[in-house]
């Protein structure tokens, strides 16, 4: 895996839970939804960052609630939402998050980045 | 794709996880998959490198939502037995130098051995011709415990060593470079 793949992919193992519980809080939506609206705030999936082991997790803990209902002309599917649970984890993440964010953007900011080629 | 979704049914059987379960994950993939490749979107964006590792896929996706026992942890359980052995083995040498020293500092001390009875029988009553006992004895070398001991405590050591050796073959090989 190249460095910057993997740098990513270490980064978004942190916060995937947080991603995947604030867009099924926009409205709820089954697997391959979810990584469509990810994709489309420029998060891809990389490395080894699977959103299904993940998606059971969150059910396991009881932070996402789960219904099968028709999709679009298609076969029945899983829809994720998050529980009340859910969203105070959300929210505490989130703050957690914006701390960590401030904190490594003091220490970067202030480096000139210079690409020679 | 298809193939895909077979493994990690193959792999959900073969883990022990509930047939329903597995068919409602094995049909969410499916669906998931199949929709992915309508619109032109490889396994891999979908999936990242677990696209290559089905198997892997599926027992981390039943482990994470915790229908099959989560991995043991091996590590904890290697550090734990050989504290059990060591004082298995320690307590099996303690006993073989006790043995050992008892010997060799002079006459056995305590024995084990037969008596006879020679009570004669009161009249009338059935008494067998006689009767056999065991009882310890002092200062009578013919079944001495320590002996019996020694014994013991040899036998124990080889135990000991037997389970060394088997749990050193039980080790992961050293990490390389």
């Amino acid at each position: 895996m190249a460095p910057a793949t993997q740098r990513r992919t270490e980064l978004l193992r942190g916060v995937l839970d947080l991603c995947l519980l604030a867009v099924m809080d926009e409205g709820p939506a089954y697997g391959y939804e979810m990584t469509k609206r990810l994709r489309e705030r420029g998060l891809a999936i990389v490395g080894e960052g699977s959103i299904y082991p993940l998606l059971g997790r969150l059910e396991r803990d009881g932070l996402v609630e789960t219904y099968r209902a028709a999709s679009d002309g298609g076969p029945p599917r899983k829809y994720y939402r998050p529980s009340s649970a859910g969203r105070l984890a959300l929210a505490m993440g989130v703050s957690e998050w914006r701390a960590a964010r401030d904190a490594v953007d003091a220490v970067l900011a202030p480096v000139k980045v210079e690409v020679v080629v | 794709m298809s193939d895909f979704v077979e493994q990690c049914r193959r792999e959900w059987k073969r883990l022990g996880v509930p047939d329903q379960l597995a068919e409602e994950m094995a049909a969410d993939l499916a669906s998931d998959l199949g929709e992915a490749e309508a619109e032109g979107v490889s396994a891999e964006e979908l999936l990242g490198s677990s696209a290559f590792d089905p198997r892997s896929f599926a027992a981390s996706w039943a482990a994470e939502r915790g229908v099959i026992p989560a991995p043991p942890d091996r590590g904890r359980g290697r550090r734990r037995r050989p504290r059990v052995l060591v004082a298995f083995t320690v307590l099996a040498a303690l006993t073989l130098v006790v043995a050992a020293l008892l010997l060799l500092t002079g006459e056995p001390k305590v024995s084990l051995v037969t008596t006879k009875s020679h009570t004669p029988p009161a009249p009338g009553s059935f008494v067998p011709p006689t009767v056999q006992r065991q009882v310890l004895h002092t200062n009578n070398a013919s079944a001495p415990v320590e002996w019996i001991l020694l014994f013991l405590a040899t036998v124990a050591l080889g135990f000991a060593l037997w389970l060394w050796a088997n749990w050193s073959r039980s080790r992961p090989p050293a990490a390389t470079a």
